[in-house]
């Protein structure tokens, strides 16, 4: 019987190392998300390789438990995306750098472009009425 | 150093690897396609023919070469683009190749499962990136990564750990995979179920044997999890933003 324990794993790991690298390079925080589900299914896959070479059904239940965390870990992460989205109107996760202990050294965005400017408040304006008046051409340098 | 050189046919693809995936990270300007592709692929075939399974199934290793190794490039591929929304498309092929992993693991269910919660999961996730990404066009902090030689650095050490081990515990037992699998090496003894049966090979991966291992050795953990997921429902509800405090 082929058992392809080895190949398996050496798959699981190198999804996790790539899902690792994603996470530490990408700041966008849904791609940060998706790049910690991509470890995620590099563990599933080390379980069931284990599962299946010791014959038994226990990597498979593991398995199932990690999808119930993934299931929790999406709900949650995108509601604390959304919220983090409503504050600053970006994903940028370099935004909000300043959440660290300020004595610790600053990783500083490398010419990072300013954050969009939220939009100018709606503010009343009186509309206009009579005729314009004339003011002296030049009066008021 | 003469170990470093008996390490060569591992170190050679984790540092050609390291280089693709640095050299696809995205940045400004033109990125190296061509030598970036070839650099990694080079280093998947390396490490493909290190680890390879024993030769007497082709049906089988050809999927598992199929499957793996998608993953690996489709995953590469989606913590490289510079769109968020083709790197959600990518890391659905990743899933899907997953799934056939499993499937080879003889586990059908959980390739099913994993494919309707991922579903769901990445249909939500692609709503949001296109409600919040793709309101101005690409971003700058999509086309710039964040400190790509320090995490290349990192996660190749992680990798190296991880295959170093990987592979002294194949050359230490060579007929381990050969003969039985459940002999030999100490660490991958399995231990007796409580009841002193062991799921048979028929057994594996059916439905009969996932509900019996689920719901009879492991029912305390079911519980658990359960409570999990309450929780985490009801945290979302009390994080999400109210109507009152305004849209998007």
């Amino acid at each position: 019987m082929t058992d392809p324990l080895p190949g398996q794993l050496a798959v699981g790991a190198i999804l996790f190392a790539l899902g690792a690298v994603g996470f530490l390079t990408r700041r966008n925080l849904i791609l940060m998300m998706l790049s910690a589900e991509m470890m995620l299914l590099g563990v599933s896959i080390n379980l069931t390789a284990f599962g299946r070479h010791h014959g038994n059904a226990s990597g498979q239940v593991f398995t199932i438990f990690v999808l119930t965390v993934a299931a929790c870990e999406a709900g949650l992460a995108l509601v604390l995306i959304l919220n983090l989205y409503r504050r600053r109107k970006s994903l940028d996760v370099q935004l909000w750098s300043n959440l660290g202990e300020p004595d610790l050294p600053q990783l500083a965005p490398e010419d990072a472009d300013p954050p969009a400017a939220p939009p100018a408040p709606e503010l009343p304006h009186l509309t206009p009425s009579g005729p314009l008046p004339k003011a002296p051409v030049g009066a008021w340098k | 150093m003469d170990d470093l050189i008996a390490q060569l046919p591992l170190l050679i693809p984790l540092v050609l690897g390291g280089l693709a995936v640095w050299l696809l990270l995205p940045r400004d300007g033109v990125r190296a396609w061509a030598l970036g592709g070839v650099c990694g692929l080079v280093a998947l075939g390396a490490l493909a023919r290190h680890f390879a399974p024993p030769v007497d199934d082709s049906v089988h290793n050809v999927l598992f070469y199929l499957f793996g190794g998608g993953a690996v490039v489709v995953g590469t591929l989606m913590i490289t683009d510079r769109n968020p929304v083709y790197a959600a498309l990518w890391f659905a092929l990743v899933t899907l190749c997953t799934c056939g992993l499993f499937l080879l693991n003889s586990a059908p269910f959980l390739a099913a499962a994993t494919v309707i919660v991922y579903a769901g999961a990445i249909v939500v996730t692609f709503l949001f990136v296109i409600m919040l990404a793709q309101q101005a066009g690409a971003a700058g902090y999509d086309r710039r990564a964040f400190q790509p030689e320090l995490a290349v650095i990192g996660g190749c050490l992680v990798l190296g750990a991880l295959l170093y081990t990987l592979q002294e515990w194949t050359v230490e037992q060579p007929l381990l995979f050969v003969t039985s699998p459940m002999a030999a090496n100490p660490l991958s003894e399995p231990q007796a179920l409580p009841d002193g049966e062991i799921i048979g090979e028929s057994d594996l991966g059916t439905l009969r044997g996932v509900g019996r291992s689920l719901f009879g050795d492991y029912l305390f953990a079911v519980e658990l999890a359960g409570t999990v997921l309450l929780i985490a429902t009801i945290g979302a509800i009390a994080l999400a933003p109210r109507r009152s405090q305004g849209t998007l």
